[in-house]
């Protein structure tokens, strides 16, 4: 339990060391397209959770905002 | 009496929404103003339990600052169908049947956001009342950007203060002594027939999103959440002896929840088009484990249209007290003697989900609008097919036929 941990832990460090590579404000372009926004279309998704929440036992873990944004 | 409490209540946010917007807009006219609106139909046919649902929802947002963000919105589920009201499984010489049923849910949100620099602190109020259940939520977010905005980070809590109708058992009662709810009449009001008993909702979520290349960004979200109250279903009834008496469903009042999502975007240039790829493990404390597998793939097909498709697969284990039959003696292990439940969504399952959706979107300018209003418009239509595959639930031992669902939306949004 302990090692997993260790491990998950340092793989979050890698990962969070890996985000100082940084991507310029002037190509950000693509990521500033709709199709690579995480939340989508709100609406839609928001009616979508709706079915599937009453239909399966889980819950959460839904898009946040972000991945998308072009400001700089 | 209760009845004219709640429209007051519904006018009162009516004219706040209104007065609101009227603030926002006339402070606004040179801002965006943005209205977006949609309606779902959700059918799952059966030949004894269909079950329709149509959802009209609309929302307006407006900028009145550039600071600051506002909007109102208004949603309706209208339902009919047909339920089986009490649970029965293969042991028991027990033959139920379905009973009709219709209602509506309102629901009324509000929010407002304001944003500094690299940061966002949002709160949202939602108010949602049926003629069995009557919800309030209060929703605060905050998040921020920083490296070069590659790294964005938002934090969210939120809490529901609900309120579910019952029959007026008292708290000492022995579960296999509570009955059902046969309607909602009396509900909310002075009925010494009925009740209503709490459910509290506490929300944790956490999220970060990453851009690692110029195509390619991931996101992390962790969610929790804490209910405590009545969390059964009022109006389902479980057969919980051989002879074939029932008691109202039982479950327990606390259940903590977590689930840990992990999604991947990247843009194929070559192409024009962003693929998807998630996964979400879930686990709650009723012994749930349920993991979700999606992947999504959207591309222009012209300038103007974008085209998405998207595949889903869940499975999840039973509750640890679940069971298809309550009448079958004492269980080797588990606590089906002390808790008992008609719930299928708490059976062990899988499910597919296969869906598209097509986006249409026109862009105008202040000096060329569209249909001489609009700086922007998008019009859109989705369908999804939801298959469900029960491993272990029946109705008195028969398998369920309404495990195929369809869902179609069409939305409308404008920008003026």
């Amino acid at each position: 339990m302990t090692k997993t941990l260790s491990l998950s832990v340092l793989l979050l460090l890698a990962l969070a060391a890996g985000a100082c590579a940084t991507v310029w404000p002037e190509q950000r372009a693509v990521l500033a397209d709709p199709t690579m926004r995480f939340e989508g279309e709100p609406g839609e998704n928001a009616a979508e959770e709706h079915v599937l929440e009453n239909r399966e036992a889980s819950f959460g873990g839904g898009s946040v905002r972000g991945g998308g944004c072009g400001c700089n | 009496m209760q009845l004219s409490g709640r429209l007051q209540r519904a006018r009162a946010l009516g004219l706040a929404g209104a007065a609101l917007l009227g603030l926002a807009a006339g402070s606004a006219r040179a801002q965006v103003v943005e209205v977006d609106a949609r309606g779902t139909v959700f059918v799952e046919p059966s030949k004894t339990s269909k079950l329709t649902v149509v959802t009209p929802a609309a929302t307006v947002a407006a900028q009145p600052a550039e600071w600051l963000d506002v909007h109102v919105a208004y949603e309706a589920d209208i339902v009919s169908g047909a339920t089986e009201a009490i649970k029965a499984g293969p042991i028991a010489d027990v033959v139920t049947g379905a009973t009709k049923f219709s209602d509506v849910r309102n629901e009324f949100r509000g929010g407002a956001q304001i944003t500094r620099r690299d940061t966002h602190l949002a709160v949202d109020y939602s108010y949602g009342t049926e003629s069995d259940y009557h919800s309030q939520g209060l929703a605060v977010t905050a998040g921020t950007d920083f490296l070069q905005k590659n790294t964005q980070l938002e934090i969210q809590y939120a809490r529901g203060f609900d309120q579910v109708c019952t029959t007026n058992f008292a708290p000492s009662t022995a579960p296999s002594g509570r009955t059902r709810l046969d309607s909602s009449k009396g509900c909310f009001t002075k009925d010494p027939l009925r009740a209503s008993r709490a459910v509290d909702l506490d929300t944790f979520q956490v999220g970060w999103s990453q851009a690692w290349t110029p195509v390619f960004a991931t996101q992390i979200v962790l969610t929790g959440g804490l209910q405590h109250g009545f969390l059964g279903n009022p109006y389902r009834g479980v057969v919980i002896a051989p002879t074939g008496e029932d008691a109202l469903e039982n479950h327990p009042e606390n259940r903590a929840r977590g689930a840990l999502s992990l999604r991947g975007k990247y843009f194929i240039k070559p192409i024009s088009a962003a693929a998807t790829a998630s996964f979400r493990v879930y686990r709650d404390t009723w012994d749930i484990v349920g993991e979700t597998y999606e992947l999504e793939f959207e591309k222009y097909v012209t300038q103007a249209i974008r085209l998405l498709v998207h595949a889903r697969y869940y499975h999840q284990n039973g509750a640890l007290f679940w069971s298809d039959d309550y009448t079958g003696g004492e269980p080797s292990h588990g606590p089906r003697g002390q808790y008992w439940t008609g719930d299928r969504e708490l059976s062990p399952l899988s499910s597919y989900l296969l869906g598209f959706r097509l986006l249409a979107g026109m862009q105008g300018t202040p000096d060329h609008r569209i249909f001489s209003a609009l700086l922007r418009f998008q019009g859109s239509v989705a369908f999804d097919a939801l298959k469900t595959n029960l491993r272990d639930f029946t109705w008195s031992g028969k398998t369920p036929d309404d495990t195929l669902a369809g869902m179609l939306t069409l939305g409308v949004r404008g920008e003026f």
